[in-house]
């Protein structure tokens, strides 16, 4: 028998004594008493199962990947709990593969999927469902629940671990530069003491010291970008701001007043917006200026990308004196910006030059050099190889 | 009840009511953005936010809900600095320069920033990259100036139950209101009741018509105010609409005591006006009106209006035509003793005698005016008056509505021979069943509709071969279109463009000798300038000319009055005082301005009662309310293929029916046809029951 069979045989009160005696939970980023949470919604709220809004890593949905049967049949508990009929899973912009994919399953279900955000402004008076509590109705209706929080560690499968796991078990601090959990960067002497609990989209990942974290901040910002719904103004408008600075500052054009402009407009982003894309979306950004801000300053002022990872802070260039005009870089290059003759000295153009390296692979007479420093003089014009005089 | 407290202010709200809203009807102004009080709150601009006691941080008045015992505080540093920044976050994507955007001075948003005040020049500054787009009928969108406040999505959505307008995405994440794939507004369910250029706080969505010269419910219901008597059209189409001709006909009759005639014969000028030509066709309101006049049992009317006690005032009007009996009625209804006094042995002016009867049924015309003397009105016929100075004798004051009776003979060789005919004497001689002087090769000279009434009153009187021509250029013709079409299926000629150079004959007519013209327009002096073309003379034979080029009225300096230009009556002013020279003699109707229309006449005849009911010490307030309380439904949703529904054709006998007879051929609309044309109207004046913003400058 199906978990929502097992529950309507049951009736409301005791599938209500059952969850209350599992101690569930909600999931996501307002844990509270589940039956408490119930209370408090309307009669008969429309139920809008989801994963948090601000979650764009969409780690969870391998567990509707995994078996959607238990999670419908959680929404329909839900549904039950609340009394209504009216159903709907709000899956990811992107993941119109899913939804095509669940669509036939959800409608007998009765669940309508749909792919966006949940709205809160129309949701105001719904009763939200996290997947993973959803997952746990249906496991306690199953009697198979068992005390943990799912967890993708690094590349690993999602896996479910008790809560009060330390992150130091899950994954190797070794060589970071600082962890990513949930939507916050923490620096590994913080992790350490971290649990599985913290990391409220299951997703924990270290940030090496070959990643640059204004880079990482700003991937992040884009993506919430992508995700906001846009009527926030500090969500919309705030998202283009920070999104905008660290990029500058990944493009070597960082100003010194980027990161408290960062700092201010991302706390405001927290109280001033309506759902968790606003509210979450500044975390890592507020983390990264305030906890990594010798990084910051090693980019805007001291003009260096530390993990050297931003490129424009480095450059590529063809030593005039080792060059003997053999070809070999263009040849490979995919950007087609160096220029030459057969036994003249190569130049490359630095405003199309993407800095990918392939040219220093292919010059077997190790005349391209790549550097963080100023450039030594470079001629400007067609020189015959062993020509170019440095004064 | 809930008792609040805002800013040490202590107020009585409904419980659970927006504390903004709340604050804003007791006087105290908080800043607001995407906030309208006929709108859902959005909570999204953050211009609006407070510090509740008690609660964790600043949060926005507009979401928060009045409860009992609730302390507000609008006030704070924190509050401040989060207003600054949030607008100018917003400004980061919004021209910087005000002086060209045609919102400039009424602009919520400019005086939002004059009043918060926001830090400039910290943030990337950007241009959103929309071209203005001008593709759509009546609205124009300018989406480089909307700051996403939602306002015109909530309008059109949750106000209208449309929903056309949403959020959208471009590619490069730049978010924009607007339709699906930028469709046209006519692709979509649109409505274009203008919701979302009326709630729309920033430049960003114009109505097009909008103009700081005419008054705003002049530019947002133009078929009302093009109405010379500003009958309030939308309303009694809505009526119609539903169903309720009733209703409709009490909307009508408040302003219009001729429903009927006027649904036969008005110039419509409303129709000129109406919005709906800017999508396709304008609303077919003549047709509309007559329908209702027609369905009309005088339920909401009939001796239910106003009739003040009687004042022993006595009036005399001269002449029965609209504008004469339009005041009498009004006059009498105000208390006095009304008496008009009629040259010819019937009513109507030229309801009666002008126009013909296959456009007019005579009968209607009684009907209505019955309408008069039931309420009092006493008409006497055959009574010509010379001197109006005389009647001041026996009563307290004398309105002139002789209309224009004498028709207008152009200086021109051959214009006095026999066989040549005036337009209005021919036209009356025809109404009255009298010999006419009619052969049977005749020509028209003049291209108004008189000229046609002419032409078709010729063809249904035998006439075989019948021309009209005249000056102007086809497109510049004075006459609607309906009516030279008309003219043409029943076989008469229409020559545009020609001069009259001159009527042959020698003891009778034989023809008249015309040009073709080249050009035509006035100089700054409108003097006519005109170019024939060399080479174009040419004869057209005929027995009869008629002149159609006018007509004036039939007066002259021995009634004692001072005249104007073609012998009009002079009066004070064209509207606001229509006194004529001597104390107590009032004129109105085409004797002061010439011909122009029934529905004038009406007008001018209203204004005439109103002005006579002050000389004589009343309050000159002829207004009266017959119609039911109409409640007009904001939600007016979605109506498959709205914007390309065509206009409803009355139905007309087909040219050999009609040609020989003087009976009536346009039968007008059906029940269906009517509601469907209601139902095509795009109710221009629900915009008007949008609340007003409110900005800081109405609470200092
Ligand atoms: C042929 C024709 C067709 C028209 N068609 C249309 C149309 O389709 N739609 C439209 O809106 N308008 C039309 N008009 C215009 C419209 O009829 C007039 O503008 C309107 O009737 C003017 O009303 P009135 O009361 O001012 O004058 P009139 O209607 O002319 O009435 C004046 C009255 O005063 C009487 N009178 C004159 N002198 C004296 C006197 N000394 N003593 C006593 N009584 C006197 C006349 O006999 C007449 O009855 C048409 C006009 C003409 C001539
Ligand atoms: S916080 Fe962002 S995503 Fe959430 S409602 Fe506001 S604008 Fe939309
Ligand atoms: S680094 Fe790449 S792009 Fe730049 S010159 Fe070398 S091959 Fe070309
Ligand atoms: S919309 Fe308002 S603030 Fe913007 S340019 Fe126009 S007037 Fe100025
Ligand atoms: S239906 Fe009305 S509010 Fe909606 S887009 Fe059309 S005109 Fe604007
Ligand atoms: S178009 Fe006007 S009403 Fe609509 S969101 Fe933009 S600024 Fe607001
Ligand atoms: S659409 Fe209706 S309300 Fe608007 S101008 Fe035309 S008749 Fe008047
Ligand atoms: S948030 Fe309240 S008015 Fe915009």
């Amino acid at each position: 028998m199906g978990a929502y069979a097992t529950a309507k045989e049951l009736g409301r009160e005791a599938v209500l004594e059952k969850i209350k005696s599992a101690g569930l939970m909600t999931y996501g980023l307002r844990r509270e008493d589940f039956c408490e949470a119930l209370k408090q919604a309307e009669e008969a709220a429309p139920v809008d199962a989801g994963l948090n809004n601000a979650d764009t890593d969409g780690a969870l949905l391998e567990l509707l990947r995994e078996n959607p049967g238990r999670i419908f049949e959680g929404i329909r508990i839900a549904g039950m709990l609340t009394g209504t009929e009216a159903l709907s899973l709000y899956l990811p912009e992107k993941e119109t593969a899913l939804a095509e994919e669940l669509g036939g399953t959800a409608e007998t279900y009765g669940i309508e999927i749909i792919n966006d955000i949940i709205d809160v402004r129309k949701s105001e008076r719904h009763f939200l469902l996290h997947i993973v509590t959803a997952a746990e109705l249906s496991d306690i209706l199953e009697g198979t629940s068992e005390e943990g929080v799912y967890i993708k560690a690094e590349d690993k499968p999602l896996e479910k671990v008790r809560s009060d796991t330390k992150v130091s078990s899950l994954i190797s601090l070794e060589g970071a530069r600082a962890v990513s959990m949930g939507y916050h960067f923490f620096t590994p002497e913080e992790a350490a003491d971290k649990t599985a609990a913290d990391a409220v989209n299951a997703v924990i990942k270290v940030i090496r010291e070959d990643q640059c974290i204004v880079r990482e901040t700003l991937d992040k910002l884009s993506a919430f970008r992508r995700a906001s719904c846009g009527k926030c103004v500090f969500c919309r408008e705030g998202l283009i701001q920070l999104e905008y600075m660290q990029k500058e500052i990944t493009a070597a054009r960082g100003k010194a007043e980027y990161p408290g402009l960062t700092q201010e407009i991302g706390e405001a982003m927290g109280i001033s917006t309506l759902c968790s894309v606003g509210q979450e979306s500044a975390k890592a950004a507020l983390d990264a200026t305030a906890k990594f801000a010798g990084e910051y300053e090693a980019h805007i002022k001291k003009n260096k990308c530390p993990a050297g990872v931003c490129t424009s802070f480095s450059h590529i260039y063809v030593d005039p004196q080792a060059c003997t005009g053999c070809g070999d870089c263009m040849d490979v290059c995919p950007a087609d910006c160096i220029e030459g003759r057969p036994k003249y000295i190569h130049m490359i153009d630095e405003f199309d030059c993407t800095k990918c390296g392939k040219c220093i692979e292919a010059c077997e007479e190790d005349a391209i050099v790549k550097t963080s420093g100023k450039l030594p003089k470079l001629p400007n014009i067609l020189t015959k190889a062993g020509r170019f005089r440095k004064h | 009840m809930a008792c609040i407290t805002i800013d040490g202010v202590k107020i009585e709200v409904p419980e659970g009511k927006n504390i903004l809203e709340c604050a804003l009807d007791a006087g105290i102004y908080i800043p607001h953005l995407c906030h309208h009080k006929d709108l859902n709150p959005l909570g999204s601009c953050r211009m609006c936010i407070v510090q509740a006691d008690g609660h964790s941080g600043p949060e926005p008045s507009c979401m928060l809900k009045a409860e009992d015992g609730l302390v507000i505080h609008t006030k704070s540093d924190e509050i401040r600095k989060l207003q600054m920044l949030a607008l100018e976050l917003l400004l980061a994507g919004h021209p910087e320069d005000c002086s060209t955007c045609p919102k400039y001075g009424h602009c919520e948003l400019q005086m939002l920033i004059q009043y918060i005040g926001p830090k400039t020049g910290r943030l990337k500054h950007r241009s959103k990259g929309f071209a203005p787009d001008g593709r759509n009928p009546l609205l124009l969108h300018d989406m480089n100036r909307c700051i996403l406040c939602g306002r015109c999505v909530r309008a059109c959505g949750d106000l209208r139950g449309v929903g056309v307008l949403q959020y959208q995405k471009k590619e490069d994440l730049e978010v924009y209101t607007g339709t699906l794939h930028q469709k046209l507004l006519k692709d979509t369910d649109c409505r274009f009741c203008e919701a979302c250029a009326e709630v729309c706080p920033t430049g960003t969505i114009r109505d097009i018509l909008a103009s700081s010269e005419i008054k705003k419910e002049d530019y947002v219901v133009p078929c009302r105010a093009g109405c010379p008597a500003h009958t309030n059209i939308p309303e009694y189409i809505r009526f119609v609409k539903e169903g309720d001709f009733d209703a409709a006909a009490a909307v009508i009759r408040e302003k219009l005591p001729f429903p009927k005639s006027l649904g036969y014969v008005c110039s419509h000028a409303c129709e000129l006006e109406c919005k709906r030509k800017a999508l396709n066709e304008p609303m077919s309101i003549r047709n509309i009106k007559r329908f209702a006049a027609e369905q009309d049992s005088g339920k909401y009317w009939k001796g239910k209006g106003k009739q003040l006690p009687d004042t022993g005032k006595k009036v005399c009007i001269v002449g029965a035509g609209p504008a004469g009996l339009t005041a009498a009625y009004y006059l009498r209804k105000q208390g006095h003793s009304v008496t008009v006094k009629e040259a010819l042995p019937t009513a109507g002016g030229m309801l009666s005698y002008g126009i013909p009867s296959y456009r007019m049924p005579r009968e209607l015309v009684q009907e209505e005016i019955r309408v008069f003397t039931d309420q009092g009105v006493k008409i006497e016929t055959n009574v010509k008056v010379e001197k109006p100075a005389e009647l001041l004798k026996e009563y307290d004051a004398v309105l002139m509505a002789i209309g224009g009776h004498a028709g207008v003979r152009l200086p021109m060789k051959g214009n006095t021979l026999p066989g040549v005919l005036l337009n209005i004497d021919f036209l009356r001689r025809a109404a009255m069943g009298e010999e006419t002087g009619l052969g049977k090769h005749v020509i028209v000279l003049g291209g108004g509709n008189v000229a046609f009434d002419c032409a078709r009153t010729a063809k249904r009187l035998g006439a075989e071969e019948i021309h009209v021509a005249c000056l102007e250029a086809r497109d510049k013709m004075t006459s609607d279109d309906e009516e030279i079409e008309q003219a043409k299926e029943e076989g008469i000629f229409v020559h545009p463009a020609q001069t009259f150079e001159a009527i042959t004959g020698e003891d009778h007519v034989t023809g008249v000798d015309f040009m073709n013209v080249e050009s035509f327009s006035f100089d700054e002096n409108r003097k006519a300038i005109i170019k024939k073309e060399e080479g174009s003379e040419h004869h057209i034979d005929a027995d009869t000319v008629i002149f159609a080029v006018g007509q004036r009225t039939e007066i002259t300096e021995a009634a004692g009055l001072v005249l104007g230009r073609g012998s009009s009556i002079s009066v004070k002013d064209m509207t606001k005082d229509k006194s004529a020279s001597i104390q107590g003699v009032f004129a109105a109707g085409d004797c002061i301005y010439g011909t122009k229309s029934v529905v004038m006449a009406v007008e001018s005849g209203r204004e005439a009662a109103s002005q006579i009911d002050l000389y004589l010490g009343g309050d000159g307030d002829i207004e009266e309310t017959l119609a039911p309380k109409q409640k007009a439904d904001p939600c007016i949703g979605v109506i498959p293929g709205f914007s390309g529904l065509s206009r409803q054709k009355p139905q007309v006998d087909p040219a050999d029916r009609r040609q020989d007879n003087f009976s009536l051929f346009d039968h007008g609309f059906c029940r269906e046809t009517a509601c469907a044309e209601a139902g095509r109207c795009l109710q221009c004046d629900l915009r008007l029951q949008i609340s007003e913003p409110r900005t800081w400058g109405d609470f200092s």
